[in-house]
């Protein structure tokens, strides 16, 4: 886990109020408690916040899709801070 | 060891103060803390921080969020009494988050809120059927959020000028009569977003003067709104919120397309926060007075050192006239009825010269209702404050630059509101604006001459110091008093000092215009107003009374008083008033309620000292009494009826 994977993880352990969260790349919403479209939505606002970035619409939609997972997501915030 | 209770305090102070840098720190450490605290079932500790860090300006949604997950325990748990309200919201947009902020928000000001919320997008037909969820609620407050969305815009562009305002014309009658469809069935009070301008301008800068284009419209419609809403509605300012974050970051239509979110996510916190602050006023929880420093604080440096002429004050430099403007902001908020006062360590006459001789004071002297000018320390000063002006510690903003005095008043006043202020002069007005401390639903003429009544009140605190006995004190004041109904007159005056009344309140019933309208409709019920004038002065509308007829009783469900007249004799002459009032209607008894309150103590002797006798008692210290007319004489006062 590098220091990115590390921030992701600690967002979202804060938006899914569980600090024994532990992310691994192969996960999708069906692993994490709480991860509804809700929940995606909190996830969302919260990790621009944290990483000063703006996710497209179609970005915020797609996330949710089969086949996505966390290491989706992640390679998407690090295409956007890098 | 530090108790907990101080231990938690001291977390939410730094919290309030933390720079962004370190606020996702220092917010970790404080949940962490309340959270050992919820735990340990230490839940008012808990509650009683977590209202201190939430009085923090600026929060973002994800901590707020977090906040919310931590008061879930706490409310309606907590041993302190809390106001309550049943509060509705009703959208046509996801209204979930903003409801929830609200919720929070109103638990920060003290206030227990039952919430509802309409299924997406049904709010018209939840007011219209009688059988929806929302009439089963019965709701006290309605809040109507809106977009621009739903401002009912259907104009072809190139309508002219006419056309275009029947459209305007139109609209805002759909909007009055869903208001007086709501108040008439439920005797809600209402509140309504008007419609926040969107960003996007297709007629550019021409937008304003196109007869047929959207902006156009929905500013006519927001005025015309603002020209139509009775009483009864209040009219929420959104635009405002929308052009102070800047109309292209509140309008993000990312959240509106993925998820019908009326605004940045964001933005939403301080959406809640604003609406929360017009329920908080409702229920007479807005602040009353600002309590001010001076060296560093309304002119720059001391003026115990620098002397009348070195202080920095006034035209000709940057931060003289920072200071200058400060003082006009704050001498705005005197005349639309906040009362000030000074709370300063000077050397008092050296002080006050500068209020006398400083030509380019914008304060003056008579601006003032309360000087405290010592050598004291600030948090007893702040308390002689509230008792020399009559009212609660909770009523007051302290605003004072050095970081030490805040830290020491929110720790020992905890009740006072400290906002933080930046070091630099240009800064303060935007620092205590963004609070909306003296949030308000109207403005009166009472507003209007406040620190008059005050300033009348010291001259009859002079008056009575130069006379021997108390008769002739109440004989030398010349008093006059106008009794009379609850009238169109007079009904937003008596529904603000029913919100805003306290300690002379015998059951702190709050009730708002809407009901208030309703009593004065209901030949049961009696309403009644005391105005008072001396000769020092119009004291205004200072006592309002509701009794219903119940059987033969006229049972007192709210009795209140301004404490600035108390000891004149007003009770008595309301007293002989209602006993008049019993006897035209051939009632045999009055009946009397004082239901305790933190702040109340002052009337739980009220009925006891009009002769009354106590006939039973109930949960949490509330009693009962009873007059009957045959026990009952007229009391002599010293007040003339004039009608």
């Amino acid at each position: 886990m590098d220091t990115l994977d590390q921030d992701v993880q600690q967002v979202f352990r804060d938006v899914f109020a569980d600090d024994e969260l532990n992310l691994t790349q192969e996960m999708t919403a069906l692993d994490v408690p709480g991860w509804d479209s809700l929940g995606h939505l909190n996830l969302v606002i919260a990790l621009e916040k944290r990483f000063g970035i703006k996710f497209a619409a179609a970005e915020i939609s797609r996330l949710k899709e089969d086949g996505q997972n966390v290491g989706s997501l992640i390679s998407l915030i690090r295409s956007k801070v890098s | 060891m530090v108790p907990q209770v101080d231990h938690l305090r001291e977390l939410a102070g730094a919290f309030v103060v933390a720079p962004q840098a370190q606020l996702s720190d220092r917010w970790k450490q404080l949940a962490a803390a309340l959270k050992a605290a919820i735990s340990k079932g230490a839940i008012d500790d808990a509650a009683v921080a977590l209202r201190a860090a939430l009085q923090r300006a600026e929060l973002d949604y994800t901590t707020a969020r977090h906040a919310l997950r931590l008061m879930h325990p706490l409310k309606g748990n907590t041993s302190f009494r809390s106001s309550k309200i049943r509060f509705a919201i009703l959208g046509s947009f996801t209204t979930h988050q903003l409801l929830e902020f609200i919720d929070l928000f109103l638990f920060a000001s003290g206030v227990e809120a039952e919430v509802y919320e309409a299924d997406y997008g049904v709010s018209t037909q939840e007011i219209i059927d009688l059988e929806s969820g929302l009439h089963e609620f019965r709701p006290e407050i309605v809040f109507l959020a809106t977009t621009w969305r739903d401002g009912g815009y259907s104009l072809p562009s190139n309508a002219g000028v006419a056309e275009a305002d029947a459209a305007v014309e139109e609209a805002a009658r759909g909007w009055l009569s869903l208001w007086t469809k709501a108040n008439a069935d439920m005797g809600c009070q209402i509140i309504q977003d008007i419609f926040a301008l969107p960003a996007c301008r297709p007629f550019v800068n021409h937008e304003m003067r196109q007869p047929g284009s959207l902006g156009r419209f929905l500013s006519s419609l927001n005025r015309a709104l603002v020209e139509t809403a009775p009483p009864y509605v209040v009219l929420h300012d959104v635009d405002q919120l929308a052009a102070t974050v800047g109309r292209w970051r509140w309008d993000d239509p990312r959240f509106y397309h993925q998820a019908k979110l009326p605004c940045d996510p964001e933005c939403l916190v301080d959406y809640a926060r604003s609406v929360s602050s017009i329920v908080a006023a409702q229920l007479g929880l807005a602040k009353k007075c600002l309590v001010l420093d001076l060296d560093n604080t309304l002119w720059g440096g001391v003026i115990g050192d620098d002397g009348i002429g070195g202080i920095k004050l006034g035209q000709g430099d940057p931060e003289g006239e920072a200071y200058l403007e400060f003082q006009r902001y704050v001498r705005s908020l005197r005349q639309r009825g906040v009362l000030l006062a000074v709370c300063s360590k000077n050397n008092h006459d050296t002080a006050m010269s500068v209020f006398r001789d400083h030509t380019e004071m914008a304060l003056r002297p008579e601006d003032v209702a309360c000087f405290m000018i010592n050598w004291s320390d600030k948090a007893a000063n702040i308390r002689a404050i509230a008792k020399e002006l009559n009212i609660g510690v909770d009523s007051l903003v302290f605003v004072d630059d050095n970081p030490a005095e805040r830290a020491i008043v929110r720790q020992l006043v905890p009740e006072v509101a400290v906002p933080e202020l930046p070091a630099d002069v240009t800064g303060y007005i935007r620092a205590i604006e963004q609070h909306r401390y003296f949030q308000t639903l109207s403005v009166g003429a009472e507003d209007l001459k406040r620190t008059e009544f005050y300033q009348a009140d010291a001259a009859r605190k002079a008056a009575q110091s130069s006379v021997a006995d108390m008769e002739s004190f109440l004989r030398s004041l010349q008093m006059t008093a106008r009794i009379e109904p609850i009238n169109s007159a007079n009904l937003e005056r008596s529904a603000q000092l029913i919100q805003r009344s306290n300690q002379f309140n015998l059951t702190t019933r709050r009730r708002s215009v809407a009901e208030l309208t309703r009593l004065m409709e209901n030949p049961d019920w009696i309403t009644v107003t005391i105005s008072l004038s001396d000769r020092f002065g119009d004291n205004g509308l200072i006592s309002v009374i509701l009794a219903c007829q119940v059987g033969k009783a006229l049972e007192i469900d709210t009795w209140l008083m301004s404490c600035r007249v108390l000891k004149r004799g007003v009770e008595q002459a309301a007293l002989n008033h209602l006993l008049e009032l019993a006897r035209l209607r051939g009632l045999e008894s009055l009946r009397g309620e004082y239901i305790p309150t933190s702040k109340n103590a002052l009337v739980r002797d009220h009925y006891a000292g009009l002769g009354f006798s106590q006939i039973g008692e109930g949960d949490g210290g509330t009693t009962r009494w009873e007059l009957p007319l045959g026990a009952a004489s007229m009391t002599n006062t010293f007040i003339q009826q004039i009608n």
